[in-house]
């Protein structure tokens, strides 16, 4: 990795303007978290030590640069302070004497001060290793999603616990757990290699995508201290994308984080509640990263055979690409859904793609699809199943049976806004 | 995605219960409530106080009115709720059934409605 620190979405540079207003600094260090992280733990190793100093260097940054103005080399600051916290904490546990003198001994005075401004950085890789490191499978997917956070997003603990809803002691208990396994089991954070490696990226790309999909909650307060999820998938997206360029599905990935967010504006009304595709104010659609998005999907697909994320970010493309429902490319849809469903079998994929047979060959098609899938005893109950019956009975011209589905399915939704969108089509067909 | 577990008793039933038993399952609730707030999954605990500190409050012309409860109906009432926050229903699920009386008395177990907007 050669370029120095692009910027994030909003554009931050260290060494313009001179006053430092808390809303860059905070996205400063969220840019530097990874790499202070990941400079500490190549040094030192000791995941579980290297994070705690790591944190409160970031936090002391917080509070002194929007006071004092940035230090001249922020990253080298950030690593010093922290290298020097993690010394205190050696230091302050006396049966770790052994180990302090170790790291002391093995580390020359320079490398506490971190290398000059204009030196490139050179923790891509470290950092992409840090990434991989906190989605390792020993670890459960809230953990790794709230490792991720902390490590690579460089969220407090308060912050990824007010953005999932849970008290911050349930957080920190989550993430002190976390360190406790990659400390008990010993692990390592140097890169995977191999299929290990395959893997391990489609771990880390499912938590990102799990960090996105979170962002749909509708805590969206002070950002400060509810960060918007969506917002930060895409930028650790953005981020991975420009350390991986030439992986298709991480770029994949990009494209289908920003297709699906491109319609955040036209998803909801003002009160909250949901507006279905098919009614969305597709003017409200945000025409940029729809523009993005496109071509990110179209410079991935050629470049060999296509994987699930590449091909869910085509199927987003072709609906936001369409003026109106009734002009969306639906045999198009149709082929990429099969091909998904072939590629990647799973219940909610054969769902979205009995919608699709419905709009091109008529919608006794796709309920003959959807008969099929409730035959699966787990899905026969789910909401989604019967809300999408629901719609499709209805097109068949059954009001009453489409009124009954969409009753039934209120009942067993257990999302507020979705609920009450259900239960408002059950009223509108008379039940 | 949080859950509510709720189990349900009366003065009776516990009375029933031989005082020399109750540290024995006290320890034992105590060690599930750990090993559950250790793993990050149980948010909370809440034991009820007894059944003759509940209210009703209902408003009556426009004034509070306050009295007596539960509803008389009621022979068993609620005695403690967890609240948990777990990766899947089956999770809970399996939470639920580690719960120390649950091969006594069963555990009402609630999905907790939350605001995630799906897309459509």
């Amino acid at each position: 990795m050669t370029a120095a620190p692009v910027t994030g979405d909003r554009g931050n540079n260290a060494d313009d303007g001179g006053i430092a207003d808390p809303g860059r600094v905070e996205d400063l260090l969220r840019e530097l978290a990874p790499q202070v992280l990941a400079a500490l733990v190549r040094r030192y190793g000791q995941f579980h030590l290297c994070e705690d100093a790591s944190q409160e260097a970031l936090i002391a940054a917080a509070r002194q640069w929007p006071a004092d103005g940035l230090p001249e080399n922020p990253r080298g600051w950030l690593i010093a302070v922290a290298s020097r916290r993690l010394m205190d904490q050696v230091r302050s546990e006396q049966s770790r004497r052994n180990r302090e003198d170790l790291i002391a001994v093995a580390t020359p005075a320079s490398e506490l001060l971190g290398p000059p401004a204009d030196a490139e950085p050179t923790d891509g890789d470290d950092s992409l290793a840090l990434l991989f490191g906190c989605c390792r499978p020993e670890l459960s997917s809230p953990s790794q999603v709230a490792l991720t956070l902390r490590a690579i997003g460089g969220l407090s603990t308060a912050q990824i616990a007010a953005a999932f809803g849970v008290p911050e002691a349930t957080m920190a208990q989550r993430i002190s757990r976390a360190k406790q396994t990659i400390r008990a089991a010993g692990l390592d954070f140097s890169m995977p290699a191999g299929a290990e490696r395959a893997d391990r990226l489609c771990a880390v790309l499912h938590v990102l995508y799990l960090v996105f999909n979170e962002g749909y909650t509708a805590t969206d307060g002070d950002e400060l201290t509810v960060p918007a999820l969506s917002r930060e998938a895409i930028r650790l997206t953005r981020w991975l994308h420009r350390l991986l360029p030439h992986d298709a599905e991480v770029t994949g990935l990009l494209a289908l984080m920003l297709l699906t967010d491109a319609r955040r504006a036209a998803r909801t009304q003002s009160d909250g509640s949901l507006v279905p595709l098919a009614e969305q104010d597709r003017r409200k659609w945000d025409r940029t990263q729809i523009a993005e998005g496109t071509a990110l999907v179209a410079a991935a697909l050629p470049a060999g055979e296509p994987g699930p994320y590449q091909l869910q970010a085509a199927i987003a493309a072709v609906h936001d690409e369409a003026p109106t429902m009734a002009d969306t490319d639906w045999p198009q849809i149709l082929a990429l859904y099969s091909l998904l469903e072939h590629l990647a079998p799973n219940p909610f994929t054969t769902l979205a793609r009995a919608v699709a047979l419905a709009m091109v060959h008529g919608p006794a098609a796709g309920l003959d699809a959807l008969a099929a899938l409730a035959a699966d005893k787990r899905m026969a109950r789910h909401h989604r199943l019967l809300a999408t019956r629901a719609h499709l009975r209805e097109l068949a011209g059954d009001p009453d049976a489409a009124g009954a589905d969409y009753l039934q399915a209120a009942r067993r939704a257990t999302s507020v806004p979705e609920r009450r969108y259900l239960a408002l089509q059950a009223t509108r067909l008379g039940r | 995605m949080k859950y509510l577990m709720l189990i349900y008793g009366n003065q009776e039933k516990w009375a029933s219960i031989p005082a020399e038993e109750w540290p024995e399952a006290i320890a034992k609730q105590d060690a599930f409530n750990r090993k559950y707030q250790a793993t990050g999954e149980l948010i909370g605990a809440y034991g009820l106080a007894d059944a003759a500190q509940a209210r009703l409050v209902r408003r009556e012309n426009g004034l509070p009115a306050v009295t007596d409860g539960p509803y008389l109906e009621t022979k068993e009432y609620i005695a403690s709720f967890y609240l948990l926050d777990c990766e899947s229903e089956e999770r809970a699920l399996q939470i639920a059934a580690d719960m120390p009386w649950a091969d006594q008395e069963p555990v009402e177990f609630w999905p907790v409605m939350h605001e995630a907007k799906p897309d459509l």
